[in-house]
Parts: C-alpha cells; sequence; structure tokens
C-alpha cells in the first residue's frame, strides 16, 4: 500500500505522518498541494498544521487546491483518505466530511495525551489544537450515530474542546474518508510513549482489502 | 469584516457561500460600498 501525503504552504506535521505512513505499510511520498496527480497511490493523509496561514478560515483555502481536487476524485472512487487535525478540517471545508471544526470550548489552544475510545477499543495518542470542537447540527449528530459514522469518541472526561458528543472523529458515509482531531502521527514510535496511532493507519488500510 | 472589490457583484453571495463564509456555521451579509 502506498500512501501520498499532502503538504501544503504551512503544514507542519507531514514529515510525521510520511514517517508513520512508512512504519504502517512501508511506502509513502509527499504530494505538493499545486499536484494534481494521485497515480500509484493508494491512500491519502491531509496532515496537521496550518495550511495557507489557516487565513478565512482553517482549511477554507486549502480545499481550493489542486490536490485537493484529486483527493476528491480520489475519495468518490471509494479509496482512503484521512485528515488529521487541520487535515480534519480541509475535510470538512471540502464537503468530503459533514460538520465544522470550530475554535475551543476553552479558546485555548490544547496540547496534552488524550485517550479516545472506538468500537470497545482504547487508544492513547496526543492532540494539539486551537479549534478542534467538533460541531454539526442535531440531526446530524444523530444521522451519524445511526449510521455508525462517529469513529472515535474521547473517553469520558478526556473532551480537551468541547466536541459534541465527545467526537474526536468522523467517516464518510462510506467509510473510505476519516477525519480525526488528534494526531496518530504522532504516537507511531514506543519512544514516545504510544504506537496505538498507528491502528488508525490500519483501519484505514483496512478500506483496500 | 472583509473588504474586496467585486467586477460582478451579483456573484458576491456566491463568493459567500463558497469561500468567505461556512454557511454551516457562519451568517453573512454583504454591503455595497
Amino acid at each position: 500500500m502506498i500512501w501520498g501525503v499532502l503538504q501544503f504552504p504551512g503544514s507542519c506535521d507531514e514529515r510525521d505522518a510520511l514517517y508513520a505512513c512508512m512504519i504502517a505499510t512501508g511506502e509513502a511520498r509527499l504530494v505538493w498541494h499545486e499536484d494534481r496527480d494521485l497515480s500509484g497511490i493508494d491512500a491519502v493523509v491531509v496532515p496537521g498544521g496550518f495550511s495557507y496561514g489557516d487565513y478565512l478560515r482553517a482549511g477554507a483555502i486549502a480545499r481550493f487546491s489542486p490536490a485537493m481536487e484529486a483527493v476528491a476524485e480520489h475519495a468518490a472512487a471509494g479509496k482512503p483518505v484521512l485528515g488529521i487535525c487541520n487535515g480534519f478540517q480541509v475535510l470538512c471545508e471540502a464537503g468530503l466530511l459533514p460538520g465544522a471544526l470550530l475554535r475551543n470550548e476553552g479558546m485555548r489552544f490544547v496540547c496534552r495525551q488524550v485517550e479516545l475510545v472506538a468500537d470497545g477499543e482504547s487508544l492513547s495518542i496526543p492532540a494539539k489544537h486551537g479549534e478542534g470542537r467538533y460541531w454539526a447540527p442535531e440531526e446530524t449528530l444523530d444521522a451519524l450515530e445511526e449510521s455508525g459514522q462517529v469513529a472515535y469518541r474521547y473517553a469520558p472526561g478526556q473532551n480537551p474542546n468541547g466536541s459534541a458528543r465527545d467526537i474526536a472523529g468522523v467517516a464518510n458515509e462510506a467509510g473510505n474518508v476519516l477525519g480525526l482531531m488528534p494526531h496518530p502521527e504522532h504516537a507511531v514510535d514506543p519512544l514516545t510513549g504510544s504506537t496505538d496511532g498507528l491502528r488508525v493507519f490500519q483501519r484505514l488500510e483496512g478500506v483496500l482489502r | 469584516m472583509v473588504e474586496l472589490e467585486a467586477e460582478d457583484p451579483e456573484r458576491l453571495a456566491e463568493l459567500c457561500e463558497k469561500l468567505l463564509a461556512n454557511p454551516l456555521i457562519e451568517d453573512y451579509e454583504i454591503q455595497t460600498l
């Protein structure tokens, strides 16, 4: 499986994502934001950072980049896409995922290790963001719950930003596009305290099988 | 507030819907000066 990791002006986590993808599956390459060519790439990571300086809103400009046009086609073809933090914001702005990410409830940037729960398992990975409060209309949240699109939640008492219903990550209806506010790419090496992040990449790998 | 010169003011609403505002979480108002 070959991963492509997008790189926008202002991205800052693309190298860690590249490393995480290589640990997870062995092959990965960077994709510059002006590049429309995703040929040979099986799965895409839209990484964290501050694409285009977060001007207007986080992800508002990045969604119009040539690379994101290619990502939309890639997603429509049922191939895996993982948006992390700013990447999650970009995917929401692009309409590839429902909802939006708002300023944290406490109006402060948070940086801490958080516990997530998904399908009965728990993961410990770091979160670092100022605009990570997941929001969607109540009817959309109900629909997400019913269709099983809430992919990750903060464990009880761990919600660092006031996200609705403790939602940390959501998937699209088909399940091939996943957005997550905490950073699995920073939790792939025992040296940094957790390798739970690898399971997020492996989850997307499963889409191809 | 965003100030801009537009050649075609008829398209300002479209510009707001697609870029300047996220209609899911933001309202917008257009004032012509």
